[in-house]
């Protein structure tokens, strides 16, 4: 189990954009992949690109992790190029390849679309590069906060994924024991007929579900020994504020997408 | 031992989290199967959810199915489409089990509700795919042909039926032999909560 010891992309640092207010990342990230299907020229693309790049580069996160959140989608880009290189047939014929004539609308629409498939996946990867899990709780809470209105359980919401968050070394600690003692008992998880495979994962689960129950009596218990009682009045330990360079943040964004409708063709 | 209304309310909360901690991870622990692509993969993550499901009431099958995709997405694994489906599958799943259940509470029930679920999740799955996700992929690609009828037909009948169906056997595989280990435990647990 050992490569899955580390889950999810988080890579620490100290970066300005890891500084950045994780609801202004949200909320950017949410009007950049909504404008980027504005973009329909070389400079709107153009801006939009510099903005995503220079953005990742002062991350200071190493390539590689950037190209590992990458790689699912890598396969979906190569598969949309190609489909509009054999499909579209505009503009002039560039050149015959194999028989198929290739169009230059081809090359330019598949161009484009990869690059703005690129583009939406690379953003959007940032926020869980930069923000740790429970910084994006947070802010869900504190975003959501208006649904409490319609009686929306959005405190209970967030201390539910908390504390989910919180278990998950220790509950993959405890599979990682439960399999090792189900296997030294002769449990084979790895060989065998698939049904036989599937069927030994019983004796994993049940000892998980059993000693979860027992960890959630503990907690409940202990969360009221210490006075737990609704998110009513409750203090936070982790404030989320604006600071100023969320404000500078917003103005540069505001910038960019100004740029990017005077770049666009109409 | 006698638990204030509070109390329990509390303690549900928690073991839904946990369950949704245990879903997350076996989500990880996914198997690609032979013959079909590579990115429809099996998982057990629903397992959880069922269990939530039998155990407390559908909806609380609901919340363990939404704590698994939204901790899945604030941890960068994977985009939002995906999850959105992946969500909905969970729910078409673990909730027409939880209702059979609920009705008859016996092992015969449980196969019946697996087999309904399976059922309701490929049917929903193929009308989710057919009129939302592959136009919406065709339209994010600029690719028009990709929402003709003809192709849509193909890709639900081809993969995406066959796929839920698959996954629907071999959790059932799975959960029948679990349901009939886990059965007093499941009953004892309910007996707490009512």
């Amino acid at each position: 189990m050992n490569e899955y010891m580390i889950i999810g992309q988080y890579v620490p640092g100290n970066s300005f954009v890891h500084r950045i207010d994780p609801r202004t990342k949200i909320t950017i990230i949410f009007f950049f992949v909504i404008f980027v299907f504005f973009a329909n020229s070389v400079g709107s693309y153009g801006i939009l690109t510099a903005f995503a790049l220079i953005t990742t580069f002062i991350t200071r996160i190493p390539l590689k992790f950037i190209l590992k959140g990458l790689t699912p989608v890598w396969f979906l880009i190569i598969f949309t190029f190609s489909l509009h290189l054999i499909v579209t047939k505009d503009g002039t014929v560039l050149f015959n390849l194999f028989g198929w004539e290739i169009y230059s609308g081809g090359v330019i629409q598949g161009v484009a679309i990869s690059l703005r498939f690129f583009l939406l996946i690379l953003f959007t990867s940032l926020l869980t590069l930069t923000t740790t899990p429970i910084e994006i709780t947070d802010a869900i809470e504190d975003m959501l906060a208006p649904l409490n209105k319609i009686k929306f359980p959005v405190h209970e919401l967030a201390l539910m994924m908390s504390i989910s968050l919180r278990f998950i070394p220790t509950l993959m600690q405890e599979t990682e024991k439960i399999s090792k003692a189900q296997s030294s008992r002769g449990v084979d998880f790895r060989t065998g007929p698939l049904k036989e495979r599937i069927k030994a994962v019983v004796p994993l689960l049940v000892p998980l579900f059993v000693s979860a129950f027992k960890r959630a009596e503990e907690l409940a218990m202990a969360m009221e020994a210490r006075g737990y009682r609704g998110g009513e009045g409750r203090t936070k330990l982790r404030l989320l504020k604006i600071q100023s360079i969320d404000i500078w943040v917003y103005l540069l964004f505001t910038c960019v997408i100004i740029g990017l409708f005077l770049l666009r063709t109409y | 031992m006698q638990r204030s209304m509070q109390s329990s309310k509390l303690l549900k909360l928690i073991i839904l989290s946990l369950l949704g901690t245990i879903s997350l991870l076996l989500f990880f622990l996914n198997f690609p199967l032979p013959l079909l692509p590579d990115y429809l993969k099996v998982d057990f993550s629903d397992v959880p959810a069922i269990m939530a499901s039998l155990i407390f009431s559908p909806l609380a099958g609901v919340v363990v199915v939404a704590i698994k995709n939204v901790l899945y997405l604030a941890i960068g694994g994977g985009e939002p489409v995906g999850v959105t489906a992946n969500f909905l599958a969970g729910v078409l799943f673990a909730v027409p089990i939880g209702i059979i259940y609920h009705k008859f509470k016996s092992v015969k029930s449980i196969v019946s509700g697996l087999i309904t679920g399976t059922i309701i999740m490929a049917l929903g799955m193929g009308v989710f795919n057919y009129f939302v996700l592959l136009p919406a992929y065709s339209l994010v690609m600029g690719m028009e042909e990709m929402a003709i009828p003809s192709v849509k037909w193909w890709t639900v009948l081809g993969a995406i039926l066959p796929f839920n169906v698959i996954k629907g056997i071999i959790i059932g595989i799975l959960f029948v032999p679990l349901f009939i280990k886990m059965r007093r435990w499941i009953e004892l647990q309910q007996a707490k909560f009512i």
